[in-house]
């Protein structure tokens, strides 16, 4: 086939072709590991479709046909009986998370949401799962989509190619030095429902947790929600170790296919995954990146478990790294009263009094510090971040008004705390009440706030951090009192060096 | 119609916050003697009131904002703008959302999926950054040019920002994000001053 190609573990086709997630995905079946059935459209379809305006001669005859091959392995039917849904994402070659568009649950048309409900004898499960296909398909911009399931395919396809060139992908391409040209592949797999049953989940798993870097796994899930949901944030999500408690066997499998991922890569990893009436699937694989105190973390602890040498642990690390690991933060494991979690959108750890007013934290901060609590701000709070040492919000995220501002003042901020509401001088927050003058930390990395004052870990504290820069100065010969950074490149100079050196 | 002077700077300090006479100057469009002048007799009326310290200046009062939003729902109806105006406000959320996200990947960038703050040691970075403000200026001024249209005062957002992002383009890149008259600082007052005069709660 010129534009499909079925996701197999012998496929060897380049990330350039056929994306980051489906090279992701090929990789977790050669390690034996559970994919949904599926195929991905390359990303030379995507160019001809951006070139032409129209899908390129050929695909639909190539998407009946890898249909029918997902049909013949799941023994399901694209609108027939038992009802085949699938899933169409985008996956270019470099990551773009969440600025491309995806449909879910594609082919639940009218008659087959209601085999769905007869097979299932669930209404309740199938009306939701038609209910997500429709709020998605909506947002990919494919709205009333005609009741026919392969027409449904090749438009949907169509709009995550078009979502290529939304603005918002553009200007992230833009800003990151991503060619323009490169398209992205679409991967089309057989649906697992995570929304099936009390049994089935969404959520995603880190092999170690990404802002401490301590041995996992960690994540989150959604039990009677897909993986989305927990990627999106978007409804209340659970610790994974729930996963654990209800799930024994599909956490068992997830420990020992992290273990397999992680010693393939030699790195710490994600997974997006599903649990569909027990059954444990996995929906996309990466290898995770962390903060710099989590990478200063990975990396020394993959050296003393034997993973990686020295020299790349330095190698892996970058200035940015070091010197976001310099960071005050809330000392991790330290026995702390969590108020409330949102989205840390300005590094730093701030401790004050709470005022709910911009004119009651400028009045306060003559006594000494204050964090602002506000509902949302606007130019009337200014003055307020101003006078304040940390700030919290209840709504905004870190591209928000109150998330520019606080950094534009060097102000440690947490954003999108859910369910914060500020009256008559209290904060409502988790059930509890926080009076106006209570003390209050804030962890504007972690996006933690937690009530009274916490232990935060300092600059130089952190003694894994001294070990790698010990590293960094034998390789480098040098032990001269130098900041950071500089101790690094060193070390990075010398270390290319030698590899430029042994290539020739 | 055009606001007279005292229901002029009441608004611009609507809009801006807390600040000293020169700030609502600039933003009501006024010289900075007129604009004390009107703020020591909008004061005497309660409506404003002037705060010494740190972080102090000229604020609005709880009166001062329900008579502003009486004027200012006035003078949109006087000038039959509503429509227009909330057509307006509609592609400025569009822009809102962009602007964000620039500011956002001016301060910061992420570092494996964490934000860290922007050192702006990558100069080729820094540079497509504000290639992306440049090309967003003039989509910003076309919506000023809009609202100027039926509401006089809103050209002097097409100044203040044009001021801001001639002042980035020469080098003084404070005029981005974290000046006083920076170019996402106006474009916050813009956002609130749209609010206010549609009548929106934030």
């Amino acid at each position: 086939m010129r534009w499909v190609r079925p996701l197999a573990a012998d496929l060897a086709d380049p990330v350039g072709v056929i994306g980051a997630k489906a090279g992701g995905l090929v990789l977790l079946r050669r390690l034996g590991l559970p994919v949904p059935e599926g195929f991905v459209v390359t990303t030379a379809a995507c160019r001809a479709f951006r070139r032409d305006g129209r899908p390129p001669a050929g695909l639909r005859e190539e998407l009946v046909a890898a249909v029918a091959g997902v049909e013949a392995a799941t023994g399901r039917r694209l609108g027939g009986v038992p009802p085949l849904a699938v899933s169409v994402r985008s996956g270019a070659e470099v990551s773009m998370p969440g600025m491309m568009s995806t449909v879910l649950g594609l082919g639940l048309t009218t008659a087959a949401t209601g085999a769905l409900a007869a097979e299932t004898g669930d209404p309740g499960f199938a009306l939701d799962s038609r209910r997500r296909f429709l709020a998605s398909s909506a947002a990919a911009g494919v709205a009333h989509l005609p009741d026919d399931a392969v027409e449904q395919l090749e438009r949907a396809v169509g709009a995550v190619f078009a979502s290529w060139d939304s603005p918002r992908a553009r200007t992230y391409r833009t800003l990151h030095g991503i060619p323009h040209d490169l398209g992205t592949a679409v991967v089309v797999q057989a649906m697992v429902f995570g929304n099936r049953d009390d049994r089935s989940a969404g959520g995603v798993a880190f092999s170690r947790d990404p802002t401490t870097g301590e041995p996992g796994p960690f994540g989150e899930v959604v039990f009677r929600g897909q993986g989305d949901d927990a990627v999106a944030g978007a409804a209340a999500t659970l610790p994974l170790d729930e996963l654990r408690v209800r799930e024994p066997g599909a956490w068992a499998e997830l420990r020992g296919a992290l273990e397999r991922i992680e010693a393939h890569h030699r790195d710490a990893c994600s997974v997006e995954l599903t649990v569909e009436s027990g059954a444990l699937w996995f929906l996309q694989v990466r290898r995770e990146g962390s903060g710099g105190a989590a990478a200063v973390r990975v990396a020394t602890d993959l050296v003393d478990e034997g993973v990686i040498g020295r020299d790349e642990a330095l190698l892996r690390l970058s200035a940015r790294h070091l010197r976001d690991a310099r960071v005050p933060r809330i000392a991790p494991g330290a026995e702390v009263d969590v108020l409330a979690r949102g989205v840390g959108a300005c590094p730093g750890v701030a401790v004050g009094r709470v005022a709910t007013s911009a004119d009651g934290a400028v009045r306060m901060a003559v006594e000494g510090p204050v964090v602002l609590v506000r509902p949302e701000t606007s130019p009337l709070d200014v003055h307020g971040i101003g006078a304040a040492a940390g700030v919290v919000t209840a709504r905004g995220g870190p591209a928000g008004h109150a998330a520019v501002v606080a950094r534009s003042m060097g102000r440690p901020a947490v954003v999108g705390v859910a369910g914060l509401v500020v009256e008559d001088g209290v904060v409502r927050v988790g059930g509890r009440v926080v009076a106006e003058g209570a003390l209050v930390g804030v962890d504007g990395g972690s996006g933690v706030v937690v009530l009274g004052r916490p232990p935060v870990v300092e600059a130089g504290d952190d003694d894994r951090l001294a070990r790698v820069l010990g590293w960094a100065d034998a390789v480098a010969g040098d032990a001269r009192a130098r900041p950071d950074v500089e101790r690094l490149a060193a070390a990075h100079a010398v270390l290319r060096a030698r590899a430029a050196s042994a290539g020739r | 119609m055009m606001m007279t002077s005292e229901s002029a700077v009441l608004h611009a300090l609507r809009c801006i916050g807390s600040a000293e006479a020169g700030r609502v100057a600039t933003a009501a469009g006024l010289a900075e003697a007129d604009a004390e002048s009107e703020l020591i007799d909008l004061a005497v009326a309660g409506l404003v009131t002037h705060d010494r310290g740190p972080f102090g200046g000229w604020t609005i009062t709880p009166a001062g904002k329900a008579a502003d939003a009486a004027r200012v729902a006035a003078e949109l109806d006087a000038a039959g703008a509503r429509e227009v105006v909330a057509g307006v406000y509609d592609r400025f959320l569009g822009l809102n959302q962009e602007l964000l996200e620039l500011c956002t990947a001016w301060q910061t960038r992420s570092v494996d999926g964490a934000i860290v703050p922007n050192d702006h040691a990558d100069a080729a970075y820094d540079d497509r950054v504000l290639g992306l403000l440049d090309e967003f200026a003039p989509r910003a001024d076309a919506v000023c040019a809009e609202l100027a249209a039926v509401l006089p005062r809103f050209g002097r957002y097409a100044t203040r920002l044009g001021g801001a992002v001639a002042r980035v383009g020469a080098g003084e890149r404070q005029y981005f994000v974290d000046d006083l008259e920076a170019y996402h600082t106006v474009w916050f007052q813009l956002h609130e001053d749209l609010l206010v005069t549609l009548g929106i709660p934030r």
